[in-house]
């Protein structure tokens, strides 16, 4: 192609500011977070002078951030543990064992995944209060991992899958029991993607807001991202302060993609490539 | 050996307890609910009074309109990944940074974009003054009623498109590079090369893209709206999401919302059927 070279320098600009204009957000944020009341209002954009940590101090403290960031952590921990567990288990007996039923239940399974948490919600909610579990951390915890264990299993049995019945029928010959098969073999062989689905599942917890409103109404019990929104009414003037609330909640996040974002891309497309 | 028989039902048991109990369950006691009333009617029968009244309420039309808008979007948010993708796959400088700088909005709750668009795009905030530098009259991004939509619109896609990017690099993987490299001795340019080869292609990945997407703006814009706008100004940022909450959160009218979510669900099935259909005609004309 004549001319290819300049083409793809022409188009690398425009991706480079979009590069920029994907990061400069929270960069400004952060940079916000860092400066004084003052400083702010003067002057927006220059750099902070110093790495000032009162306002973060200020965020974690008086404005309870603290508290729910301990509610988001809690709650994340028990959704991914119960989804992990219920997800191999169900991954597993979907993939190696035959039994009555299997695949209408993989059906099944399918079509909850297309059943939006906005349709439910409203009837969910009623249920869980029936059940005395809203504004709990085991109904939170439940609704959370209701919400994402379709997907879960969808992953699991595929990952599962591709293991061959061999290794299966080896291990149901040396004596063991389907449990002891799940247990010895398939935990550790699914590893990487229990590591891939885990992480997947923990953002998308934490990540939560219409949920965590719904199930948890009472302030000492809000997750992080509750709290963010409530920082806003608070803190109006406050930009720094609120800024750093802001970057508590975001901080996680990056250094969890920082640590896991091939796992991350691999779980998303996990569903393109198949069906 | 019953044991051994009962074992897959064991293994499948709490999974299929929490679906069937949180998920299965409440979507049949919706449907039902929605046809019985609120407060002093609580739990009689009501007919289709819910619906008629949801048909007549100018927020849930407007919410439905919203919607057709976001459904006119779709292209644009898809198209948007897809060329990035198509860049990044020809391997355009700077190609592998692109990738993760790309996808790294879209493992950030919408609480947290939406806060921090919130200060960026404040009528007195840090973009309008960057336009009067420029010499461009400040716009009130969220508090003017006829671009709110498109600003609450805009940002969920800086804050998604790259997911679909990610799914349209790894469709990329699956090309055939022979097929592309017989384009390029051909002397095709750019666009045709998109046209004849990537497109055909790419056909299964663009359709999952579109569903994808689409369920995406349709299911998870509640954070952005409740944070950036709270569906203001005069209503005009709802989605139907966000009014089946203000139903059952605020107005406290689980039923009328349960009404307002059995429409939701029929759209979403509309919009989905209709959207395979048409890809898949479309697929085959290529």
């Amino acid at each position: 192609m004549p001319g290819a070279r300049t083409s793809r320098w022409l188009i690398a600009v425009p991706m480079a500011l979009l590069a920029l204009a994907t990061v400069y957000p929270l960069v400004f944020t952060a940079n916000a977070a860092m400066k004084t009341r003052r400083d702010y209002i003067l002057d927006r954009f220059a750099l902070a002078d110093t790495l000032r940590w009162d306002n973060i101090s200020t965020a974690w403290t008086t404005a309870g951030t603290a508290r729910y960031f301990f509610n988001s952590v809690l709650v994340v921990a028990g959704a991914v543990a119960l989804l992990l567990l219920f997800g191999s288990m169900a991954g597993f007996a979907l993939s190696h064992l035959r039994f009555r039923g299997s695949r209408a239940l993989l059906l099944g399974c399918l079509a909850a995944l297309f059943v939006p948490f906005q349709v439910i919600m409203v009837p969910l909610v009623r249920t869980m209060a029936d059940t005395g579990l809203v504004d709990t951390y085991p109904g939170l915890i439940l609704a959370y991992t209701a919400q994402f264990l379709p997907f879960t299993i969808y992953l699991m049995t595929s990952y599962y899958s591709a293991i061959p019945a061999e290794i299966v029928d080896a291990a149901r010959i040396d004596g063991n029991t389907p449990y002891g098969v799940y247990r010895r073999i398939m935990l550790p062989i699914g590893r990487p993607a229990l590591l891939s689905v885990g992480v997947l599942n923990a953002l998308f917890c934490w990540n939560d807001v219409l949920i965590a409103l719904l199930m948890m109404p009472s302030a000492e019990h809000r997750t992080l991202m509750v709290g963010v929104t409530s920082l806003r009414g608070q803190y109006t003037a406050d930009i720094p302060t609120f800024a750093s609330g802001v970057l508590i909640a975001a901080v996680p996040v990056l250094a969890v993609y920082l640590f896991f974002q091939r796992r991350i891309a691999d779980a998303v497309t996990a569903g393109s490539t198949k069906g | 050996m019953s044991a051994e028989r009962l074992a897959p039902f064991v293994l499948i048991a709490p999974a299929v307890l929490v679906i069937v109990l949180f998920r299965l369950w409440p979507l049949l006691l919706g449907v039902n609910f929605s046809f019985t009333g609120d407060g002093d009617r609580n739990g009689a029968a009501v007919g289709l009074d819910n619906y008629t009244e949801l048909f007549a309420d100018p927020l849930f039309l407007g919410a439905l309109r919203n919607v057709g808008w976001l459904v006119l979007l779709l292209p644009v948010a898809v198209a948007i990944p897809g060329m990035l993708a198509t860049f990044i796959y020809l391997r355009v400088p700077g190609h592998r940074l692109y990738r993760s700088v790309y996808f790294f909005p879209a493992v950030l709750s919408p609480v947290i974009v939406g806060s921090i668009f919130n200060l960026l795009l404040s009528f007195d905030g840090p973009l309008n003054s960057v336009l009067d530098v420029v010499g461009i009259e400040p716009v009130d991004w969220l508090g003017d009623s006829k671009v709110a939509l498109f600003t609450v619109v805009g940002v969920h896609v800086w804050a998604t498109f790259g997911m679909a990017l990610v799914v349209f690099l790894s469709g990329f993987a699956t090309l055939d590079p022979a097929l592309l490299d017989a384009a390029r001795s051909d002397g095709a340019a750019l666009p045709q090369v998109i046209r004849h080869v990537i497109i055909p292609g790419l056909s299964r990945t663009i359709q999952f893209v579109f569903v994808t997407t689409m369920i995406g703006m349709l299911t998870s814009m509640f954070g952005l709206i409740y944070v950036m706008t709270s569906g203001g100004p005069g209503g005009s940022t709802y989605l139907p999401e966000y009014y089946i909450w203000i139903q059952q959160g605020q107005m406290n009218r689980p039923a009328f919302a349960s009404a307002a979510s059995t429409v939701l669900f029929l759209v979403m099935l509309v919009v989905g059927l209709a959207q395979v259909s048409f890809l898949r005609r479309t697929g085959k004309e290529d």
